[in-house]
């Protein structure tokens, strides 16, 4: 499978792998952590089972958009079995990229009155 | 950390399903997904709950069958003509050495294992049944192919009886059962006598507690009256097996057969073809496997064709799928019938 050169080719993503890469943006995590982040992520409401995350990161390992970390940060749950991922500098970019898109689909939606404004008793801690 | 009961069977079935995904996949991955389950599983052993862990084991079943689903697709994808040559080439050498496991498994040995891992989970309810004789011959033909109903029949136990569909064997039902004098294999034949009756035949027609009965699904191809065949029960004779001698010793009095309890008497449909009760005796009611349910396919092959699939066979398919499937039989289902009790 050949690298695209431009993150707008793998647009959209589909919400999964947004949330990973999401998960991936500030620290290197194992498969269970990024399915805790993407679940603190979305106040629970994306659950992400083992075949859906390990899918989501075949393709973005295909892809390029993340790569194995050699280094072991979190002891506490370390198992050598455990492999930890990281986001590359094409998934930054993919990312930014993504987050652009929906922003700008959420602004169209907001043009149109389709969005309303977050109800501030509602808001817990986005 | 010790994990409960319930977690630890979570996982160990979890490390069955994940033999179903494509192996390139599972030995990239499975490692970690099995790690990441357990974490799960402990997740929510911290919240116990019935509720919460049928929720999980839903959201892991619905995980895995639509990614499953995705990973076989995006497996087939990646194959490209030659890689199916070569494939086929491998499995046809691993089929080959069998046993040996000097080659890894290809490609279908791969979907086999999923297919394997679904008829493990259906077995228990259905079971795939090729009939290998003629003996319920104009019910049910050689070839047929029919799927078998394992509940209908089974032993329903303490509390099985009030959840499955679970009926008692009637007069005139079908039945699969093990063949008592060779217990590896599977009979069907029609069951004439249950607990109880008084049987014996004249002239080929049944006589049941003193009443003879018209069989409409019966099948005559001989006229010449054997006596042995057509009078029963009459004297054992050479081809009445160690184990008819004993049902014609005990349970025959006044040239009756008495059905004891526990036991079913059965004859095939094509009577005067059928190596049936009247040669190797009564069907232990433990015995029974189930009910026919429907022709899936029926394909029109000599027996011993039919009882393993050897080389030639899977040729004979291959060639004749068209011709030789009797596609007026798919989907037929065998049906129970009554005799009717004549004047």
């Amino acid at each position: 499978m050949g690298k695209p050169s431009k993150p707008e080719d793998l647009l959209p993503l589909t919400p999964p792998v947004f949330h990973i890469l999401v998960a991936l943006s500030g620290e290197e995590r194992h498969g269970y952590g990024i399915m805790q982040d993407v679940a603190r992520q979305t106040n629970d409401a994306l659950q992400l089972g083992p075949g859906t995350l390990y899918g989501c990161l075949k393709r973005m390992l295909a892809a390029g958009m993340v790569e194995e970390s050699e280094e072991r940060p979190d002891p506490a749950l370390d198992d050598e079995r455990r492999r930890y991922y990281r986001m590359t500098a094409l998934g930054r970019r993919v990312a930014r990229a993504e987050a652009q898109r929906l922003a700008d689909a959420v602004d169209a939606a907001k043009a149109r009155r389709l969005f309303d404004r977050p109800k501030a008793g509602l808001t817990g801690g986005a | 950390m010790t994990d409960s009961l319930l977690s630890r069977w979570f996982c160990r079935i979890y490390l069955l399903m994940l033999y179903a995904y494509p192996r390139e996949f599972r030995l990239q991955f499975g490692g970690e997904m099995q790690l990441l389950f357990r974490d799960r599983c402990r997740q929510v052993s911290r919240a116990p709950g019935a509720w919460n862990w049928l929720r999980f084991a839903i959201h892991s079943a619905a995980d895995w069958l639509s990614t499953l689903f995705a990973e076989r697709v995006a497996a087939v994808r990646q194959v490209s003509v030659e890689d199916c040559v070569r494939k086929t080439y491998q499995i046809v050498r691993t089929v080959w050495s069998v046993g040996r496991r000097t080659q890894p498994r290809g490609f279908v040995a791969e979907w086999a294992m999923t297919l394997i891992v679904f008829l493990f989970a259906t077995t228990t309810l259905v079971q795939a049944y090729v009939v290998p004789t003629g003996s319920m011959e104009s019910t049910v033909l050689i070839g047929d192919h029919m799927l078998v109903d394992r509940v209908a029949y089974s032993n329903p136990g303490t509390w099985g009886a009030h959840l499955l569909p679970y009926r008692d064997v009637h007069r005139g039902d079908i039945v699969c059962f093990h063949y008592p004098e060779d217990v590896r294999q599977i009979y069907v034949k029609r069951v004439i006598g249950v607990p109880g009756d008084h049987i014996h035949m004249v002239n080929q027609q049944v006589v049941r507690n003193g009443m003879r009965l018209r069989e409409p699904y019966t099948q005559h191809i001989d006229s010449a009256i054997d006596p042995y065949r057509d009078d029963f029960p009459q004297a054992p004779q050479w081809n009445t097996s160690p184990r008819g001698r004993e049902m014609f010793a005990r349970d025959v009095r006044d040239g009756e057969l008495i059905v004891p309890p526990g036991k079913l008497f059965v004859m095939g449909d094509n009577r005067e073809n059928s190596a049936d009760s009247r040669y190797w005796g009564l069907v232990p009611r433990d015995y029974v496997v189930g009910k026919p349910v429907f022709v899936y396919w029926s394909y029109d092959a000599p027996t011993d064709e039919l009882e393993g699939w050897s080389l030639d066979h899977l040729f004979d398919v291959a060639t004749h799928f068209f011709t030789k499937t009797r596609w007026n039989r798919t989907f037929l289902v065998p049906r129970a019938q009554q005799a009717e009790i004549l004047p």
